[in-house]
């Protein structure tokens, strides 16, 4: 048996997502160019919303030539964000795994990846190189780059610099990319892509213009941004090795009690003297002089430490009742609609926060089952809805039974569930699906469960208000009846007696009167 | 000539004194509705737990409790209206000096009430009644709610009862002979309190519920062999027919047997004559016959009892040619009768418990088919001579 010889090597980050282009989204034409949309139009909601700027995002795709695989497309997205330090702007578009992001903070953006993805596989597919203009705020110019990707060594590679001043004075950001995709397969996901983004960030106004020449306007229904993600230092609970080896390498010169008190949140310095206690360690010890095994210890007394607050979620971004609400009607033009935020949780030492909207009756399609929305930090999920952690709430036998709220299918109604964390359990890098951990699961439920309580409310008064009103026609259609036979009896006006009995039935409709007879009886 | 010269001063004052009636009940409704105040009426109720069995006088009864037929309560909206329009139609009738019947009633009120339903604004159409049943309902409410009687009220209705035999009555301004009816029969009419008896030679009356064995006996000359008046209620007995016969046993003094089907059906048919019916018990003390005997045809008539120590008057092989297999609501229906009060005789519990027994039912024909010499003159004879009847 002839013994083959093992090659060992090792590869760039770069390299390796070339060679696996389908774990980030991008697996085919179509695919491809729904993810590009998606990761620019997510970096720009970030670089807006998260520095309190009302988002003004104009997405263009335009066909350029076709070829066999499907065509070349020139993708264009600009926003008013923040903009980019122009010494970033290379690194950030051009070199895999480079991010602002890589913070305890909720955002969008988590990976360090999306630009890149959609910069490589323009680069692959039609050799073209990314443009970026870039203008800071209150910057005095603009910077436009044209870059590329060194795959072999995942470096910027820029092609072309140039500087001019920024006569309006405004700030924000463009890329403009040429890629091939297939616009005809992902023109209803590139649709629905952005609407459900609109519905979750009305106080967005996104253009699009499509490869057809058609434009869609989502125009801002509410001047009102969520309140902004704050940056949180890390809970002990959610503690690990690794970072734990990180931050005492950032702090090694400090008291290690010192260091702790700054580095966590949730501990003080009494909490701080009683973990190093309790993990035997003494308080004159500096952070870079703990052995391994002390390491080790710490971390394990830390994340078992009983005595200390939750994750703090003050500093998440959700987006409260007011916006899923304005949101729903303005998309769906529901004739009811209502969301509830939860109370934070946590997961794994990870604050999160859970919402969930309900839109119901009105121009909401009817179907065989509910219409389901899912978000997480924002970004709407719209593939492998299969394997999210909502569709298990909501599909298992012992799961959600619409009778109990009064809701029978086929019925119009949407669900909109937001998760909302520092950091999402996605069960891959193109952001698709959330992983079923059982604290998200059990808030999923419980706040499906209260707006669905609230939808119940809403249809068995409306059943009422109906019936009600049923009541009334059921009544009022015989009026003229009895005033006839009592006029032929007693020879009185029947218009009379007709108006004493309609008087009558009304004074005892709570919700629905009758104005008059005529819109009745004929 | 007007209509009304041919009514008589009876009727005028009949007349006269159901509008009164009817103008002072139903004007109640009117105060209300002219006050502000919500429009009903109050009814005794016509169903099974308000009628009551008077055993002494033998009689079912209306009882005291009542309904009301509120005109805002969506369930009785409907009937209230009904009663109102036909409580109307009477009012005019009688006014105008008409004699209309039930189904004349059905007709002038039936038309079609066009509404928009809301929210959805479609147009639905209703008729102020559908089925005939429905008028008739309303009308027996009117008679109950003003304690007049649709006869006093010179509401007609479609009799269907027939008597032959040696009787002269007076009816209009005509005698009639019933003997000298042919082979037809005089039609009962459908005021028969305005009839006259004139001259009777008889012994009893006998109630054939099938017309067409009452033919047969009236062919083969029974009434004129037996002196009997023989009369025929064809089915369930109308009113007319039971007044009518009622009068024959309170005025004439004569003994009334009654023959029907040997059935649970057949055993309620006699038991109308007899006591009076649910549905109409608020008349029973003008129409029942408390005296009144059933003859036949008796469960123990076909199979003979040993309890009672009576012979069949069918062989074996009769028996088997003539009896029917009962149905499920024939028996459902035994079960009913064997509860009502009117039915816990000792004797009528024998005869039920026979047919729940034996699970079969005949037909008086298929006596008749046994021979009609047999039925005329052996059976209905030998029966009456031995007081084999059931009180
Ligand atoms: N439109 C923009 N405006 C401002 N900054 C931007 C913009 N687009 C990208 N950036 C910056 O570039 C960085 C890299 O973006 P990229 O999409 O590659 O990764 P990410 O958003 O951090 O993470 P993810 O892979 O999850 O999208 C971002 O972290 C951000 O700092
Ligand atoms: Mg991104």
């Amino acid at each position: 048996m002839a013994v083959v010889e093992e090659n060992f090597k090792s590869i760039s980050p770069a390299e390796f997502f070339y060679k696996n282009k389908e774990i980030a989204g991008f697996s085919n034409p179509a695919r491809a160019l729904y993810q590009t949309v998606r990761e620019l139009v997510e970096n720009s909601l970030d670089a807006t919303e998260n520095h309190g700027i009302l988002p003004t995002i104009k997405v263009s795709i335009r066909e350029l030539e076709v070829v066999p695989e499907g065509a070349y497309y020139e993708v264009v997205v600009e926003d008013n964000g923040i903009g980019i330090p122009p010494k970033y702007v290379p690194q950030a578009f051009a070199q895999l795994l480079f991010s602002s992001k890589y913070v305890l903070r909720q955002s969008r953006g988590m990976f360090g990846l999306g630009a890149k993805m959609a910069v490589l596989y323009a680069q692959i597919t039609t050799g073209q190189p990314a443009e970026v203009i870039v203008s800071p705020i209150r910057s005095k110019h603009v910077y436009s780059f044209k870059l590329k990707i060194d795959i072999k060594e995942n470096k910027p590679v820029v092609l072309g610099f140039t500087t001019t001043s920024n006569i309006l004075g405004g700030h924000g950001t463009i890329v403009k990319l040429v890629t091939i995709g297939d616009w005809t397969r992902s023109r209803q996901r590139i649709y629905e892509y952005l609407k459900r983004t609109a519905v979750v960030a009305p106080y967005a106004e996104i253009v699009f213009r499509d490869p057809e020449g058609n434009y869609l306007l989502f125009e801002r229904s509410i001047e009102k941004l969520p309140p902004p993600a704050r940056e949180a230092l890390p809970h002990p609970h959610g503690i690990d090795l690794e970072t734990m080896r990180s931050i005492l390498k950032s702090i090694s010169d400090k008291p290690v009690v010192e260091g702790l008190v700054e580095s966590f949140q949730g501990v003080g310095r009494t909490t701080a003297l009683r973990i190093l206690e309790e993990a035997r360690i003494g308080v004159e010890k500096r952070a870079g002089e703990l052995s391994e095994p002390e390491i080790e210890t710490l971390v394990r007394v830390m994340k078992n430490y009983r005595d200390i607050k939750p994750p703090r979620a003050d500093h998440l971004s959700y987006l409260g009742k007011e916006i899923i609400v304005a949101g729903l009607k303005k998309i769906f033009e529901p004739e009811f609609a209502t969301a509830i935020s939860r109370k934070p949780s946590v997961y794994e030492g990870q604050a999160f926060i859970v919402e969930v909207g309900v839109a119901y009756g009105g121009k909401v399609p009817v179907a065989e089952k509910p219409l389901i929305l899912r978000y997480a930090n924002k970004i709407p999920l719209l593939y492998d809805e299969g394997s999210d952690v909502v569709y298990k709430v909501l599909d298992e036998k012992k799961g959600i039974d619409f009778k109990v709220y009064e809701v029978e299918f086929p019925a119009p109604l949407v669900i909109l569930t937001h998760i909302c964390s520092t950091k999402i359990p996605y069960r891959g890098v193109g952001k698709e699906a959330v992983a079923d951990v059982p604290e998200i699961e059990s808030e999923i439920e419980s706040a499906l469960r209260e707006v669905l309580r609230e939808l119940r409310s809403y249809v068995l008064q409306k059943r009422r208000e109906l019936e009600e009103i049923e009541k009334a026609v059921a009544i009022a259609k015989y009026i003229p009846e009895v005033a006839e036979s009592l006029s032929r009896m007693y020879r009185v006006n029947p218009q009379e007696i007709s108006v004493k009995l309609l008087d009558l039935l009304n004074s005892r409709m709570k919700s629905f009167k009758i104005g008059s007879l005529s819109s009745i009886v004929m | 000539m007007s209509v009304s010269s041919y009514s008589s001063k009876v009727d005028v004052k009949a007349r006269e004194a159901a509008l009164k009636v009817l103008y002072e009940k139903f004007y109640a409704v009117l105060e209300k509705i002219l006050s502000g105040e919500p429009p009903k009426l109050v009814i005794k109720k016509r169903t099974l737990s308000n009628t009551i069995y008077e055993p002494e006088r033998k009689l079912l009864l209306l009882g005291e409790s009542v309904f009301e037929r509120s005109f805002l309560d969506v369930r009785e909206a409907k009937k209230f209206m009904q009663t109102l329009l036909m409580a109307s139609i009477i009012y005019e009738a009688l006014s105008n000096g008409e004699y209309p019947t039930i189904r004349d009633l059905y007709y002038r009120g039936k038309h079609t009430i066009r509404y928009r339903k809301l929210p959805s604004k479609s147009v639905g159409e209703e008729n102020t009644w559908d089925e005939q049943a429905e008028s008739d309902s309303v009308l027996r409410d009117i008679e109950v709610f003003t304690n007049v009687l649709r006869e006093e009220m010179l509401i007609l209705s479609k009799e269907k009862g027939k008597v032959v035999g040696n009787l002269k009555i007076r009816s209009g301004d005509d005698v009639i002979d019933l003997s000298k009816m042919g082979h037809g029969a005089y039609s009962i009419e459908p005021t028969p309190d305005l009839i006259d008896f004139i001259e009777v030679d008889a012994e009893y009356v006998l109630v054939i519920e099938k017309d067409a064995v009452f033919q047969q006996l009236h062919r083969a000359g029974f009434w004129r062999k037996y002196r009997a008046v023989l009369i025929t209620s064809a089915g369930q007995p109308d009113r007319a027919t039971r007044r009518f016969v009622r009068r024959l046993n309170e005025e004439l003094k004569l003994p009334t047997y009654v023959i029907s089907d040997s059935d649970p059906y057949g055993f309620y048919i006699y038991s109308v004559f007899k006591t009076g019916s649910i549905t109409l018990s608020y008349e029973s003390e003008r129409l029942a016959i408390p005296n009144a005997r059933f003859l036949g045809v008796m469960m123990t008539d076909i199979f003979g009892s040993s309890k009672l120590n009576k012979k069949p008057y069918l062989t074996e092989s009769e028996r088997k040619n003539f009896i029917i297999r009962a149905k499920e609501r024939d028996i459902k229906r035994a079960k009913e009768l064997k509860e009502y009060p009117w039915f816990k005789s000792e004797r009528w519990q024998v005869e039920l418990d026979e047919f729940l027994e034996r699970r079969v039912k005949l037909e008086i024909e298929a006596l008749a088919g046994k021979g009609l010499k047999f039925l005329a003159d052996k059976y209905i004879p030998d029966k009456i001579s031995v007081g084999d009847w059931i009180e």
